[in-house]
C-alpha cells in the first residue's frame, strides 16, 4: 500500500466554515483521517467568563456563525432556569418563529449546499437566494440579518413590527410553491441519486457510539428523537409537527429528510401565527437598577434545544456574581466532527470526503468555539 | 407534577444502589448527583445501560476558590427527555481521572478537550495529551480560573509602537 497525504482544508470550497481534516490515501480511498480543528477556536467559553450576562448577548451569536439563533435561546433559557424568569406567553411564540425561520434559512443553506461538493451549483445559488427573503423578515423584526441579538433572557427584545405577519405569510407561501422545484432539482437529480443514494452510511450502532444527534441519528434510530418533541420547549407542544425518521440513514435520506423538515418548519410557523396572543408584553423586567450589570443566582443547569444538526446545549454555571462563572457549549456536530471524521472517514472515496462533512452536518465554529 | 415524581423515583432508586453524595434539580427534566472520584464509572455503566444511552458532554469546571476541579458529565436518556449531570470533583493540583471510553466511546473528544483547556489527565485516553484546538499551545491550561491572558499575551508577543501617518494638505504622507 502507498500512502499519500492529502489536506482536505482548512481553506477548501468543499469544506464547512475553516476546518481541515488530514487524509491519508491510497489511490483514491482514504485509508485513515485526522481531524484538524482548531482555526476557528476564538476562545469563547474563555470570553464568556469575562463579559457581563447582557454583555454576553452581542457574543454568542457567533459561537454557531451559519445559526445563530440557537445560541441566543440557549443562553436566554439557561439565565431563566437559574433566575426563575418566567417569559410572557407572546415572547414564547415569538421566538419559536425565530427559531423555525432560522432552521428554515440553515436547512436552505444545508440542503442546496449539497450541490458544491457534487457539482449542482444550480442548487446553491437558488438556496442563498431563498435564505435571502428570510434574512429580509430577520433585518425587519430585529434589524440585523444574521447575527440577530433578538432573543434574551426574560423575552424578546422588541415586539413584533407591525405587517410583519403578512410579509412571513407571503414567504411562506413563496417558499411553498419551490419545495416542488427543489425536489425535482436535488432529490431527482441523476447525480445526486448516483453519488449520494447508498453511500456514506451511518449505522445505529455508530450513532450510539458517536452520540450523534439531529437528522443523523433520527435517519438511523427509526425514531423521532428531536429535542422539540422528547423535550419541549418554547410552545412546541401546542403545535402540530411530524418529524421524519427511518431505519436506513444514506447520505440521500439524510437530504430528503432536510426539505422534509423544512416543509414542517413552515407548518409550525403557521400555526404560531394563528395560535399566538396578538398582544401582551413580550419581555418581562426581572431586574431593578442597572440592567447591565445583572447578577444571576447561583447554580448549575442545561438548557437544551434542537438545532438543524441535533442537541445543541450550554452547561451553565453561576455563581452569583455578575459574570457567568462557566458555560461549556455542548456542540452538535461536536461527535461526528471529530472522532466520527477520525473513525468512519476511512473507507470512503476522496470526492465523497466533502459530502461526508456536508450530509453529517458538521458545522467547524461550533466545534471549535 | 408527573415529571417530579419520575425524577423522585429515578433518585430514589440511584440513591438505594450508590452513595449519592448530593442531589439538584436545575430543570423539571433535569436532574444533578454529585459523586465520589471512585464511583463516577460504576453509576455511568448503570445509567447507561438503563436507558441513558447518550454522553451529551463532558467538561470541566474550575472551583478555584474551592481548589477543585469539577468534571461533569452530562447523560441523556432519549425516551424520558431526562438529562443527568453526574459530577465529581477532583484535585485541583493533581487531577487525574480514569477514561470512560469504554462506557461512552464518544468521550475520547471531549477528554482531550477537557485534558488541553483544563490540564486534566485521563488514564486510558492515550491521546488526551495530544493538542486539538490549540496547536503549539506552550503555557498553563487556558480555562483554568487563574490563567491570566493578560501576562500570556505580553510574553508571547513582542511589544510594538504603533505610529500614525498623517496625510498632509499638499497631498501625499509627511
Amino acid at each position: 500500500m502507498k500512502e499519500v497525504k492529502l489536506f482536505l482544508g482548512p481553506q477548501h470550497p468543499g469544506m464547512h466554515g475553516n476546518y481541515s481534516v488530514h487524509m491519508y490515501v491510497d489511490g483514491d480511498i482514504i485509508k485513515k483521517a485526522n481531524p484538524m480543528p482548531g482555526m476557528l477556536h476564538r476562545g469563547f467559553e474563555k470570553l464568556m467568563e469575562r463579559r457581563y450576562w447582557m454583555g454576553n448577548i452581542a457574543l454568542i451569536p457567533r459561537i454557531c456563525v451559519v445559526e445563530p439563533d440557537i445560541n441566543e435561546m440557549v443562553y436566554a433559557m439557561g439565565v431563566e432556569k437559574l433566575a426563575k424568569i418566567e417569559v410572557p406567553e407572546r415572547a414564547h411564540w415569538i421566538r419559536m418563529i425565530i427559531l423555525e425561520l432560522a432552521r428554515l434559512a440553515i436547512h436552505l443553506m444545508s440542503f442546496g449546499g449539497i450541490g458544491g461538493p457534487t457539482g449542482l451549483y444550480t442548487a446553491s445559488y437558488w438556496s442563498v437566494a431563498d435564505r435571502d427573503l428570510i434574512l429580509d423578515i430577520f433585518e425587519k423584526i430585529t434589524g440585523a440579518r444574521v447575527y440577530h441579538m433578538y432573543i434574551v433572557a426574560g423575552g424578546v427584545r422588541k415586539d413584533l413590527p407591525k405587517g410583519i405577519e403578512e410579509e412571513i405569510i407571503k414567504f411562506l407561501d413563496y417558499i411553498e410553491t419551490r419545495f416542488p422545484e427543489y425536489e425535482e432539482l436535488i432529490l431527482k437529480n441523476p447525480i445526486i441519486h448516483a453519488r449520494l443514494k447508498d453511500n456514506i452510511l451511518l449505522p445505529k450502532e455508530v450513532v450510539h457510539e458517536l452520540g450523534v444527534t439531529g437528522i443523523g441519528m433520527r435517519s438511523a434510530f427509526n425514531k423521532a428523537n428531536d429535542i422539540r418533541k422528547v423535550k419541549p420547549y418554547a410552545r412546541y407542544d401546542q403545535v402540530e409537527f411530524d418529524v421524519p425518521f427511518g431505519p436506513y440513514s444514506d447520505a440521500y435520506t439524510r437530504v430528503s429528510y432536510k426539505l422534509i423538515e423544512m416543509k414542517q418548519s413552515v407548518r409550525i410557523i403557521r400555526q404560531s401565527l394563528e395560535k399566538m396572543p396578538k398582544e401582551g408584553p413580550v419581555r418581562v423586567s426581572y431586574s431593578t437598577g442597572n440592567a447591565i450589570r445583572w447578577t444571576v443566582p447561583s447554580g448549575m443547569v442545561y438548557p437544551v434545544i434542537e438545532s438543524s444538526r441535533g442537541e445543541y446545549g450550554y452547561l451553565m454555571v453561576s455563581d452569583g456574581s455578575d459574570k457567568p462563572y462557566r458555560i461549556a457549549v455542548r456542540g452538535a456536530s461536536y461527535p461526528q466532527g471529530l472522532l466520527g471524521v477520525e473513525k468512519y472517514l476511512p473507507g470512503h472515496r476522496i470526492d465523497d470526503a466533502s459530502i461526508w462533512m456536508a450530509t453529517m452536518d458538521v458545522c467547524a465554529p461550533e466545534i471549535d468555539r | 407534577m408527573l415529571k417530579m415524581n419520575s425524577m423522585n423515583s429515578i433518585y430514589e432508586n440511584l440513591n438505594s444502589k450508590f452513595n449519592i453524595l448530593s442531589v439538584d434539580y436545575p430543570d423539571d427534566m433535569q436532574m444533578a448527583i454529585d459523586l465520589e472520584e471512585k464511583d463516577i464509572h460504576t453509576v455511568l455503566a448503570y445509567l447507561k445501560s438503563d436507558g441513558y444511552t447518550q454522553l451529551s458532554i463532558l467538561t470541566c469546571v474550575d472551583w478555584l476558590k474551592e481548589g477543585v476541579l469539577q468534571l461533569v458529565y452530562v447523560i441523556f436518556n432519549w425516551d424520558s427527555g431526562i438529562h443527568i449531570l453526574v459530577r465529581t470533583k477532583l484535585d485541583r493540583d493533581k487531577p487525574l481521572f480514569r477514561t470512560v471510553m469504554e462506557i461512552y466511546p464518544g468521550a475520547e473528544f471531549y477528554e482531550r478537550d477537557v485534558h488541553e483547556f483544563f490540564g486534566v489527565e485521563f488514564e486510558g485516553n492515550e491521546r488526551s495529551y495530544k493538542h486539538l484546538f490549540l496547536e503549539l499551545w506552550d503555557a498553563e491550561p487556558p480555562m483554568r480560573k487563574d490563567f491570566d491572558t493578560q501576562a500570556y499575551s505580553d510574553k508571547k508577543y513582542a511589544p510594538r509602537e504603533y505610529k500614525s501617518k498623517f496625510i498632509s494638505e499638499k497631498g501625499g504622507e509627511k
